[in-house]
């Protein structure tokens, strides 16, 4: 919980339960706007139904430009923040497997478990498959240690690779989020209406 | 009426969500910038450089080395020349002119040990430390008077006058004894004891011919 547990503000021992609350919150959030429903997270893919893409980009934006105006004011020091290290390789990788995952089941794993909640038989599957392939892989970790601990590019993120000034980044970032969001309008305008 | 113009209104909304956001981000490209201060704060600084608590004393200096204390890590910031003329035991040479390279980092920024910084005087240890402390590293400390006062404290302790306390003289023997653990041969000490070797002379056995009705002497 961000600043507040380590200054002290909220005792350390309500971290759990803060982290259970705000997860509670979020498969709540995740399941009201339909995202349990593997036909509309398939949707993406066959051209139906853009509500994933808008979603996790409209987060992604909305985080964004939310932590660069209070790092602006002060608020938050953004060089503090934690950023996830990229192992180059490893989430090409990944990000491949997990989009064929994506595509074939119709979850990503974090809607699949929302998904478990409702009692959704192709979710428990795709759960039971996901346990599967947590298991083969740590039993064929040795073979895959080098790629998964390999290609190391430190805690960086796009601004530092790039190298462009962060402000023009997020200024760019938007018009391509807003181009998506038009593009994929269009083409769910001209695809056959499914009910789902 | 009020519903089908909010109708008209919610046909919008979309382009208003994605303006606001657009608006917004432009808004960052905008600002005016300024540059931000990086490192601590000066106040924060101040407070530092005003702490006692970031000098060592030789004789606490001293002590922790003689109890081959593991989480101390000595730091020379002088030029190699003198490094090589003198300095502390297992000392890492950094000079101050290397102070900002990519290999004194690796011994500065890390918080496992408690760096001390040490050079003739407490001068350019202190800028050393005001230096490191600006790039927020931890667990600094600086010895007080530098190698001058360790030289005059623990190396050469000066010999308290007969009317000092008490405290001053255990002092100068705890430095005494220190002095002596960093290699200072005192002529009292060198001056070897002649050591008495207790020569066993075997006792002559004088057969002495024993009288009768003589209690019973050694030997049997």
């Amino acid at each position: 919980m961000g600043p507040l547990i380590p200054n002290g503000v909220i005792p350390y021992e309500w971290n759990s339960i803060i982290a259970i609350i705000i997860g509670i919150a979020f498969g709540f959030v995740l399941e009201a706007s339909g995202f349990s429903s593997s036909r509309k997270l398939a949707g993406v893919f066959y051209g139906y139904d853009f509500a994933v893409l808008k979603v996790f980009f409209t987060a992604a934006l909305v985080a964004l430009i939310g932590i660069l105006y209070m790092d602006y004011l002060g608020y938050i020091d953004m060089s503090k923040l934690y950023v996830h290290p990229t192992y180059l390789w490893g989430a090409i990788i990944g990000g491949a497997v997990m989009g064929i995952g994506f595509v074939a089941g119709g979850f990503c794993p974090g809607t699949s478990l929302c998904a478990v909640a409702i009692g959704k038989i192709d979710a428990i599957i795709y759960v039971i498959g996901i346990m599967i392939g947590v298991f083969i892989f740590s039993e064929l970790y040795i073979l895959f240690q080098p790629i998964y601990e390999g290609y190391f590019e430190g805690n960086i993120t796009l601004m530092d690779s790039l190298g462009v000034n962060r402000y023009w980044f997020v200024f760019i970032f938007t018009i391509i989020a807003i181009i998506a969001f038009i593009v994929s309008d269009i083409i769910r305008k001209k695809q056959k209406k499914i009910f789902y | 009426m009020v519903n089908r113009k909010l109708a008209k209104l919610s046909k919008f909304r979309y382009a208003v969500l994605a303006a606001i956001l657009l608006i917004l981000s432009a808004g960052l490209v905008l600002l005016p910038k300024y540059e931000k201060h990086e490192g601590i704060n000066p106040e924060e600084l101040l407070s530092n450089a005003i702490s006692p608590e970031r000098y060592i004393t030789s004789d606490q200096l001293a002590n922790r080395i003689i109890n081959q204390d593991p989480s101390l890590l000595l730091i020379d910031v002088r030029t190699a020349e003198h490094y090589n003329n003198y300095s502390l035991l297992n000392a890492i040479n950094i000079p101050l002119k290397n102070l900002l390279d990519e290999e004194s980092k690796a011994y500065l920024y890390q918080d496992a040990y408690d760096i001390v910084l040490y050079s003739n005087d407490n001068f350019y240890a202190d800028q050393a430390w005001v230096l490191c402390n600006r790039l927020e590293y931890k667990n600094l400390y600086v010895l007080k008077g530098g190698i001058n006062n360790w030289f005059n404290t623990i190396i050469n302790p000066p010999k308290p006058t007969e009317n000092m306390p008490a405290e001053d003289f255990e002092l100068f023997s705890n430095r005494k004894a220190a002095s002596m653990f960093f290699g200072v041969a005192y002529p009292e000490q060198a001056k070897k004891k002649p050591v008495e070797v207790k020569k066993v002379i075997p006792k002559k056995i004088i057969p002495v011919k024993k009288k009768k009705k003589m209690p019973v002497e050694g030997g049997c």
